[in-house]
């Protein structure tokens, strides 16, 4: 079993060593790529020293276009089962391990890692988490399945959901739309609990009437999707 | 009588001076394209649109008749209605078919920067001699 880590970063010069440190430490077995979004720091020369592999879009191209270079580079080189993690350092690797063995392990093609799933003693902004609620409730009611926390990026990949990411993939709206994707496409989705730590740098610039647009776009894509053609998943629905 | 006739008949047509002022515009527009073209600002591929929309209105300027029979088929009676209608219509169109073009070559930019990004990587087995910065 071939496995590939990736860690999509956007200018995260101040965490990206701990967290490649972090995947070494708990992940030995996969290969380390890190997805450098046009970064104008010094995050791909950091993670080339710390010995991960580093490929660098020419120009930032927003999170979904990133995910979607790891998964075409891991299917072009025969990964079998793919996890990924943020570059600032919220996502612990001990968890993600956790989500990569179950993929492994067959029980499921995707799984997200939930910060609201049963104990987890995570704690956001009254706004953020009135959003995240209502994301959950769509996702959920689109895809007859409760999933609580729909715009987690720590994610493990069975090849199937790489091949199914990589032929299509929203740019503005990946980890939501990935989801209704994939139930559609009659991938295995499934959820388990992880700790997030809090942001160390205060990322979250986002105002409330900002992600209520946020929101209304995204309400806009998921309905649009549930019109998209159902595609059978590679290799045949289940 | 009268009325029942106004409501079929275009009552409100161009005065010549309008037809003068958009035949010149009309020919000043197509003189601009074929001047972007000739420059290489703008593909002929999407010059024929505009070269066509030049070319309707000098037909409308120069044959009025045509603006009287469309307004007449949907039932209006002001001819300069009809003509904004129709412009109306046919700018939606190409500004809808630029979003699609937009659309399309924003996915390819894409998907050139991932396989170039891609390219950049160091492979696994050549991973022991890193660069140092």
């Amino acid at each position: 079993m071939k496995t590939l880590v990736f860690i999509p970063a956007w200018n995260e010069e101040d965490s990206i060593e701990a967290v490649i440190a972090d995947v070494r430490d708990h992940l030995p077995g996969a290969d380390l790529l890190v997805v450098d979004d046009g970064s104008v720091d010094r995050t791909a020369a950091l993670a080339r020293r710390a010995g991960a592999m580093v490929a660098s879009l020419p120009f930032n191209q927003g999170v979904g276009a990133a995910h979607q270079t790891a998964y075409i580079f891991a299917l072009a080189n025969g990964y079998d089962v793919c996890g990924q993690l943020d570059g600032d350092g919220q996502h612990p690797a001990a968890d993600l391990a956790r989500l990569v063995s179950e993929v492994e392990e067959g029980r499921a093609d995707l799984v997200v890692g939930s910060r609201f799933a049963e104990a987890s003693g995570y704690r956001a902004s009254r706004a953020r988490r009135t959003g995240q609620r209502l994301f959950s409730l769509i996702v959920s009611a689109s895809t007859r399945q409760t999933l609580t926390d729909t715009t987690s990026g720590m994610r493990a990949l069975s090849h199937r959901a790489m091949a199914l990411f990589a032929r299509r993939y929203s740019q503005e709206f990946a980890e939501v739309e990935s989801l209704q994707q994939a139930v559609r496409a009659g991938l295995v989705v499934k959820e388990m609990p992880v700790e997030m730590r809090a942001r160390a740098e205060g990322h979250s610039f986002i105002t409330p009437l900002v992600s209520a647009f946020y929101i209304f776009k995204t309400l806009i894509v998921l309905l649009v999707g549930q019109l998209r053609p159902r595609t059978a998943g590679p290799g045949g629905g289940r | 009588m009268n009325s029942l006739l106004a409501a079929t008949e275009p009552v409100v047509r161009l005065t010549p001076q309008a037809r003068i002022i958009a035949a010149i515009l009309a020919i000043v527009f197509m003189l601009w394209i074929l001047d972007l073209i000739r420059r290489d600002r703008l593909l002929e591929r999407y010059s024929i649109v505009w070269f066509l929309l030049g070319l309707a209105m000098l037909a409308g300027a120069a044959f009025p008749v045509l603006l009287e029979l469309i307004a007449r088929a949907m039932g209006v009676r002001d001819a300069t209605i009809a003509l904004f209608s129709v412009l109306l219509l046919v700018l939606l169109g190409l500004a809808l078919n630029f979003s699609v073009i937009a659309s399309r070559q924003s996915k390819q930019i894409t998907r050139l920067a991932q396989q170039s990004a891609i390219e950049t990587i160091d492979r696994p087995g050549e991973r022991e001699s890193t660069r140092p910065e």
